[in-house]
C-alpha cells in the first residue's frame, strides 16, 4: 500500500522531524527504523533516520531521529534533531533527569509513555506549549503481549494527524511478519490499541519554544544542555592531560535507579545470616557489610543496601537461602529503612547523577528480535 | 544528497531495472558485496564498520550469497585472509574502522605493493586512545601513503555506487581500493536509496575477473583474448609463479614507479567508469564536487556527510547576501588536483574544516593538500586565503549553526590561520584542577577536587580472607580461608555506580577475584566491556591504579609495568613491598591478544593474566569469539536455511596457556564462590613467587546470551555441571579436578545448560540435534583427558 502524504508542518528547511527519547531494551531504535521505513516506503517520502549513537545497552538512554520531507526535495541536514514536530518518550524518568523536552514548541506533538492523565502529566513536567497526548504503553503492551515500541508507533501515527492506521499496518505486516509470523497478532493488537489513544490536551500559547539549550560560544551545539547541569566540567584548560582520570572511584556519583524496571530486592534483616552470598553474586556492590556482632560472634554483619546503585537485576534474591531478599515492587516502598549508602564514602553527602547503564552497543543485528519479541528464555 | 533528479523514473528504458531500499550505509555495503558475489570476505568485528559483515552473514544464513565469510582473529589476520584469497585469484571484500585498520596498516601496502586488486570499507571512526567509538577521520588518513586508491563516500546511496565503482576500477588498475564514509553519520545513517532489482546487472558492470591459472585463458597473459585484465595467481600449477621477492636497489624503486603509475591510469580511467555507471544507474558521481561554489567568495571544504549539512547553511546565507559555497572531495586516491582546483577558481576565501588533525602540521590532512593543489594554480594574481579549522573529533555532532559559524569565521576580520572548532574550556570552579604548561597536575589543586574514597592502604586490603603457604617438598600451594562470610571484608577495589548491563557476570568476577587477593593491586584491563562500563569519561570505578591498552597487547603493557616496577625497586627509586599486578581481558581479547598473552607467558613475567569469558564480543553487540559455543547465534552466526549457528568449537584457552608451562592455571566459575576465591589467591602466590598465572572465569551476559539477569548464577552452575566449562587447575604441570559433577551426581547433559540461554535453545530441538551431540561428544572428550591428566602426574 501506498499513500502519497502530505506533510501537515514543516520547519524553515521544509523537513518533519521526530525523535523518540528511551532508555535501552524498550525498542525505540526499532521504532525508529520502522518509522523512516514508514516515510520512505509506505508514504511516499522522502526519508532518513538513525538512532543516537551507541545504541541499546538495557537501562541506558537511546535517542532516535527520523527527518522527513518530500520525495521531490533532497534530505541534507544529517545531524540530531533538535527541534521535533513529534517527541515520543517511551520512558517517563528520562523527564526529570535528561533534558529529553528540550526545542519543544506549539508545533510539537508529544507522547509520553505514562498512566497519568495528560492534565497531571502537564502539571507535573510543566508542559505549556504544544499538544500532549499521554498513554500507559506498559500496561497496553503487557495486556497485548506487545512491546512498548509498538504501542507507541500506533500512538505517533494516531498523534501524527495524517498516517493512516491501514499504513502502519502493512508495514509492521511486511517487516516483522516475515520475519517472525508468531509475533505479528500480538504486535498488530498493540499497534492498534495505541491508535486509538484519546487522553490529549492543546496549549494554546503563542510559539514560545521550550528550551533550555544554551550553546557555547565556541560552537557548543545542541549538546551543551546537558554539560551544563555537570558542576565539575573537565575540558582543555583543566583537564589532565591525557584523559588520565584523577578521581578513583568516582562512578559512586552515578545513581543508577533508572536502570531499574520496577523491581527491587527487600531486605528483611531478621531473617539475615550474614552468609555472603549476596555480596558474591551482586554486580554493583550494593551490599553494605560492616564489623558487628551476629549470634553473639564478631562478625561481618549486612547493614543493608545501597539503593543509588542497584540496577534491580535480582540475582541476590536468586541466591539468598533464607529469603532474607525477596523481589517487590519498587512503588510499593517508596522509603526504605535498609537503605544506606556507599559506607566507605569520604564525604559525608555527594550529589548523585541520574545515569542508565553505558550505552555502547552499536549493532544490533542479534538483538533485533527480542525487540519485537521481548522475550527472555 | 539522496537528490532524487538523479534517480532513474521507474522505467526509463536507458537505465537498468532498480529498486527503493530504506538501509543504512553498512547494510548497502553489505548489498554491494552479495550482488558482486565476492569468494571471501576476511574481517574482525570492529565498530562502526561490523555491520557489513553482519549483514552479509545474515544473507549467507539464507543462502542469497556464496561468500566465504571469515572471522579472523584480529583485524591484522583479517588483511591476510584477504590477501592470500585475492592472490588465489579469488575476489575479495573487507571492512574496518579506526584502530582496526591501523592494527591491518602494514598489511596495506603489501597488498598494493604485489598490486592486488580487492576491495575494503572503510567506516570512519576516531583513532583511540582515548578509546572512542564515535566517528572522525582520523583513521582513514592513515591509508594516505598505503598505495591504495581511496574514494570517499559522503552518504549512503554513493557507499552503495561506490562499492561497485571500486571492484571494476581495483581490477582494472591491479590496486586494492578503499570506499572509506563517515562512521555512524554514513554507516549507521538509513536513508531512501536505490539498488540494482538484478544481481545480474551488477555482475555484469563488474565484468568476470579473470586469473591466469583459468585454462582458458593463456598462461602469464596480462589480457585475455576480449583485452580484459588477467590476474597472477599462486594456484597457477603450470605455470608457477612467485608472489613477494625480496628485492633492495635498484629494483625497489622501479616497483614504485609502477604503482604511482598505475595510481596515474586510475586517474585516466575513473571519468570513463563515472560514466558508464551513470549510463546504468542515471546516477553520476566525480572526482570532487561542490554546492553553490561557482561564484562563492567564500568556499568551505568538507569531507563527508557535514559537505550536505553545510549546504543547508549555504542556502541560508545566500538569503542573507553572503555568496557562501561548499566544495568536497569523493576520490582522495588518486588526487584531484586540478579538478579541485577548478572548483576553487572564483573564490577569495576557503575555509577548510578537517575532521582529523596531522598535529603540528598546521591543518588537517586534507587542509595541507587543498593548499598543496592550490599552489598549481595558473595566474596567482589574486591567490586564495585559506584557512584551517579541526572540528567534529570523537563524532562530534556537526549541525547547520555550526556549518554557519565557520563561514561567518571565515568572513570576520582577523581570523586565526588555524584553530579548532568546538571546543570547551572546563567549568570554572573553585576547586577544579590546574595544570602548568608541560601539562602537569599540580598536586595541590588535586586535593582541592572533591575526593570520594581515601585511598585502599595494603592495610586495609589485608583483612586476611585467604592465606597461602607453599609446601616445596609437595610443591604444592595450600590455601586457607575463602569463606564467602569472611571475604565480604574485603574492601572493594571497584566502586559502585559502573554502567554494566543489570546482572552482567564481569563485576560478579571481579569482586570475587579481587576478594581473593591480598594486599595492593594494580589493574590493566584490556578493551572490552569491562574496560568501556567502569572509565566512562569524566568518571572512573577504579580506587586503585588502573591502566588501559587496547585488546591485542594488555599482556605485553603489563609485561613492561612489572619489569618496570622492579627495576624501579632494584635501584631505590620506589619503596619496598608488594603490587599483584593483574591483566583483565574478554574472551574477544584472548582471540586477538592471544599472542601476547602467550608471548608473556613464556617469558614468565610476576603477574597474573585473568579472562573473564561471556563467549563472544560483547560490546560490539555480540560477534561470534573464539570461545562462543558451537551451534550458537550470533550477530556473526545466525541461523538460517544455511547455517546452524556458529561452525566451529569453543577454544579451550586454559589448555593454550598450559602448553606454555607456566606455573598456574585455574578456571573458576562464581557457582562455586569459594574455590574460586581460593584459586584467586594461589594465582597471586604464584605470580609472586613463581612466575605468570593464568586464571579462566565463564561470565554471564544477559543481554546476548538471552537470559533472565536474575538466573544467570545456575545458567554458569549447568555450565559448569555439564563439564562444558570444567573447574581445574594445573600447579607446575600437575592438574587437580576441583569439582567433579559425576561424582556428586550432578552431571548434566549439555543440552540442559545450552536450553537455558535465547542464543543456544534452538539447539534442544530435534532438528539441531546432531550440532548438540557433537558438542557432547567433544565436551566429554576433553574433560576424559582432563581425568587422565589428573591421575597421572605426568600427563
Amino acid at each position: 500500500m501506498q499513500e502519497t502524504a502530505t506533510l501537515p508542518v514543516t520547519n524553515e528547511y521544509g523537513y518533519f522531524e521526530i525523535r523518540l527519547e528511551s532508555i535501552g531494551g524498550l525498542g525505540a531504535n526499532l521504532c525508529g527504523k520502522m518509522l523512516g521505513e514508514l516515510g520512505a516506503l509506505y508514504l511516499s517520502l522522502n526519508s532518513l533516520s538513525f538512532s543516537s549513537y551507541g545504541s541499546e545497552k538495557r537501562g541506558s538512554p537511546v535517542k532516535a531521529y527520523i527527518r522527513w520531507c518530500a520525495a521531490s526535495q533532497p534530505l541534507r541536514i544529517n545531524s540530531p534533531v533538535t527541534h521535533p514536530h513529534i517527541l515520543g518518550i517511551f520512558h517517563e524518568g528520562l523527564i526529570s533527569t535528561y533534558p529529553v523536552l528540550d526545542g519543544i514548541s506549539s508545533d510539537t506533538k508529544i507522547i509520553i509513555n505514562t498512566p497519568l492523565k495528560a492534565s497531571e502529566a502537564a502539571r507535573k513536567y510543566n508542559i505549556t506549549v504544544g499538544t500532549l497526548y499521554c498513554l500507559d504503553a506498559l500496561s497496553i503492551a503487557m495486556q497485548s503481549k506487545s512491546r512498548i515500541n509498538m504501542v507507541m508507533l500506533g500512538a505517533i501515527a494516531k498523534a501524527s494527524g495524517f498516517i493512516p492506521i491501514e499504513t502502519v499496518e502493512t508495514l509492521c505486516r511486511e517487516t516483522i511478519g516475515k520475519k517472525y509470523p508468531a509475533l505479528i497478532e500480538a504486535n498488530l493488537d498493540g499497534v492498534r490499541q495505541g491508535f486509538q489513544m484519546t487522553e490529549s490536551i492543546s496549549f494554546s500559547e503563542s510559539a514560545q519554544t521550550h528550551d533550555k539549550q544554551n550553546a557555547s560560544a565556541h560552537g557548543g551545539g545542541a549538546a551543551a544542555s546537558q554539560l551544563a547541569k555537570e558542576k565539575y566540567v573537565w575540558g582543555y584548560e583543566n583537564a589532565p592531560v591525557g584523559g588520565i582520570n584523577t578521581r578513583p572511584g568516582s562512578t559512586v556519583s552515578n545513581d543508577l535507579s533508572p536502570s531499574r524496571e520496577g523491581y527491587i530486592p527487600l531486605f528483611i534483616q531478621d531473617k539475615c545470616i550474614n552468609c555472603g552470598l549476596c555480596d558474591s553474586t551482586c554486580p554493583d556492590m550494593v551490599f553494605q557489610f560492616a564489623p558487628g556482632v551476629y549470634k553473639g560472634k564478631q562478625a561481618m554483619v549486612n547493614q543493608g543496601l545501597d539503593y543509588y546503585h542497584c540496577k534491580g537485576c535480582l540475582r541476590c534474591v536468586d541466591v539468598c537461602p533464607t529469603n532474607a531478599l525477596v523481589k517487590a515492587l519498587e512503588k510499593d516502598y517508596p522509603k526504605k529503612p535498609w537503605f544506606i549508602p556507599n559506607q566507605d564514602l569520604l564525604p559525608d553527602s555527594i550529589t548523585y547523577q541520574e545515569t542508565g547503564s553505558n550505552s555502547y552497543i552499536t549493532s544490533d543485528s542479534y538483538l533485533d528480535e527480542k525487540r519485537i519479541d521481548g522475550g527472555v528464555v | 544528497m539522496n537528490d532524487n533528479s538523479k534517480n532513474p523514473k521507474s522505467g526509463a528504458a536507458a537505465y537498468a531495472a532498480q529498486k527503493v531500499m530504506y538501509d543504512s550505509g553498512n547494510e548497502l555495503a553489505a548489498y554491494a558485496a552479495k550482488q558482486i558475489n565476492y569468494h571471501v570476505m576476511g574481517y574482525y568485528p570492529i565498530t562502526p564498520s561490523t555491520q557489513i559483515a553482519e549483514n552479509l552473514d545474515v544473507m549467507g544464513a539464507e543462502g542469497l550469497h556464496d561468500i566465504r565469510l571469515i572471522a579472523a582473529e584480529g583485524e591484522h589476520s583479517a588483511a591476510g585472509i584477504c590477501y592470500g584469497a585475492s592472490a588465489g585469484g579469488g575476489r575479495v571484500f573487507n571492512a574496518t574502522s579506526a584502530n582496526g585498520l591501523l592494527y591491518a596498516l602494514e598489511q596495506f601496502p603489501v597488498q598494493s605493493g604485489t598490486r592486488m586488486p580487492m576491495v575494503m570499507n572503510v567506516a570512519c571512526r576516531t583513532v583511540s586512545g582515548p578509546l572512542c567509538i564515535k566517528g572522525d577521520h582520523s583513521d582513514i588518513m592513515y591509508m594516505l601513503n598505503t598505495g591504495w586508491i581511496i574514494l570517499f563516500a559522503d552518504e549512503p546511496q554513493m557507499v552503495y555506487d561506490f562499492n561497485l565503482i571500486a571492484l571494476k576500477l581495483a581490477e582494472k588498475v591491479s590496486l586494492p581500493v578503499a570506499v572509506a564514509f563517515d562512521g555512524f553519520f554514513t554507516s549507521h545513517q538509513k536513508q531512501k536509496c536505490m539498488v540494482f532489482s538484478d544481481d545480474e546487472t551488477v555482475q555484469r558492470f563488474v565484468g568476470p575477473k579473470l586469473a591466469c591459472d583459468n585454462p582458458n585463458t593463456s598462461a602469464f597473459a596480462r589480457e585475455d583474448a576480449a583485452g580484459e585484465n588477467c590476474f597472477y595467481s599462486v594456484l597457477d600449477l603450470n605455470h608457477p609463479i612467485s608472489v613477494g621477492s625480496y628485492m633492495n636497489e635498484p629494483d625497489v624503486i622501479n616497483n614504485k614507479y609502477q604503482l604511482s603509475l598505475a595510481m596515474q591510469e586510475a586517474k585516466k580511467k575513473l571519468p570513463g567508469l563515472f560514466e558508464e555507471f551513470a549510463a546504468l544507474s542515471g546516477r553520476s558521481h566525480s572526482f570532487c564536487r561542490g554546492y553553490r561554489h561557482e561564484d562563492a567568495e567564500v568556499l568551505l571544504f568538507v569531507l563527508g556527510s557535514s559537505f550536505h549539512t553545510a549546504s543547508v547553511a549555504v542556502d541560508t546565507l545566500r538569503g542573507e547576501g553572503i555568496a557562501a559555497g561548499v566544495i568536497t572531495l569523493n576520490v582522495l586516491r588518486p588526487f584531484p588536483a586540478e579538478e579541485l582546483r577548478r572548483l576553487c577558481a572564483g573564490t577569495r576565501i576557503i575555509i577548510a574544516a578537517d575532521c582529523q588533525d596531522s598535529y603540528g602540521a598546521g591543518g588537517g590532512n586534507m587542509t595541507l593538500e587543498l593548499k598543496a593543489a592550490l599552489q598549481g594554480m595558473e595566474g596567482n594574481s589574486r591567490p586564495i586565503k585559506v584557512l584551517s579549522r579541526i572540528y567534529g573529533l570523537g563524532g562530534k555532532d556537526f549541525y547547520v549553526e555550526d556549518a554557519m559559524a565557520l563561514f561567518r569565521e571565515a568572513l570576520s576580520d582577523s581570523p586565526m590561520e588555524f584553530d579548532y572548532y568546538g571546543i570547551t574550556p572546563g567549568s570554572e570552579t573553585a576547586d577544579t584542577v590546574k595544570i602548568d604548561a608541560n601539562g602537569h597536575v599540580s598536586p595541590s589543586s588535586c586535593e582541592k577536587q572533591p575526593q570520594y574514597f581515601a585511598p585502599l592502604t595494603e592495610e586495609k586490603t589485608r583483612p586476611g580472607v585467604t592465606a597461602c603457604s607453599y609446601d616445596s617438598a609437595q610443591k604444592k600451594m595450600t590455601v586457607k580461608g575463602g569463606l564467602l562470610k569472611d571475604a565480604t571484608a574485603m574492601p572493594k577495589r571497584i566502586a559502585s555506580g559502573h554502567g554494566a548491563c543489570p546482572g552482567c557476570g564481569i563485576p560478579v568476577n571481579l569482586n570475587l577475584l579481587l576478594k581473593g587477593i591480598e594486599g595492593n593491586v594494580v589493574l590493566l584491563f584490556q578493551t572490552g566491556c569491562g574496560m568501556v562500563t567502569t572509565t566512562a569519561y569524566p568518571k572512573t570505578a577504579f580506587r586503585i591504579p588502573y591502566l588501559h591498552n587496547l585488546f591485542q597487547n594488555g599482556a605485553a603493557t603489563l609485561s613492561g609495568l612489572v619489569e618496570v616496577f622492579h627495576e624501579r625497586q632494584r635501584r631505590g627509586e620506589y619503596p619496598e613491598g608488594d603490587i599483584t599486578f593483574i591483566m583483565v581481558s574478554g574472551d574477544g581479547g584472548m582471540d586477538i591478544g592471544m599472542g601476547s598473552a602467550l608471548g608473556t607467558a613464556l617469558r614468565g613475567h610476576h603477574l597474573i593474566l585473568f579472562e573473564y569469558d561471556n563467549g563472544g564480543y560483547m560490546n560490539t553487540g555480540y560477534q561470534l569469539s573464539y570461545s562462543t559455543p558451537l551451534g550458537a547465534k550470533s550477530s556473526t552466526s545466525h541461523l538460517g536455511k544455511n547455517r546452524y549457528g556458529k561452525t566451529f568449537f569453543h577454544k579451550d584457552m586454559p589448555e593454550i596457556m598450559a602448553a606454555t608451562h607456566l606455573p598456574y592455571v585455574a578456571t573458576v566459575a562464581e557457582s562455586n564462590p569459594a574455590d574460586f576465591i581460593k584459586k584467586a589467591a594461589k594465582a597471586a602466590a604464584y605470580a609472586k613467587d613463581f612466575g605468570t598465572a593464568y586464571v579462566k572465569a565463564i561470565s554471564a551476559c544477559p543481554l546476548n546470551w538471552n537470559d533472565r539477569p536474575d538466573t544467570e548464577r545456575k545458567v554458569i552452575a549447568a555450565a559448569v555441571d555439564c563439564c562444558y566449562f570444567p573447574l581445574y587447575e594445573v600447579e607446575c604441570g600437575i592438574t587437580t579436578l576441583n569439582y567433579e559433577p559425576e561424582k556428586l551426581k550432578k552431571k548434566i547433559p549439555v543440552t540442559d545448560w545450552l536450553g537455558m540461554m535465547g542464543r543456544t535453545k534452538h539447539l534442544t530441538k530435534e532438528e539441531y540435534r546432531p550440532v548438540a551431540e557433537e558438542i557432547q561428544a567433544e565436551i566429554d572428550r576433553r574433560y576424559a583427558r582432563l581425568l587422565a591428566r589428573a591421575e597421572h602426574p605426568l600427563l
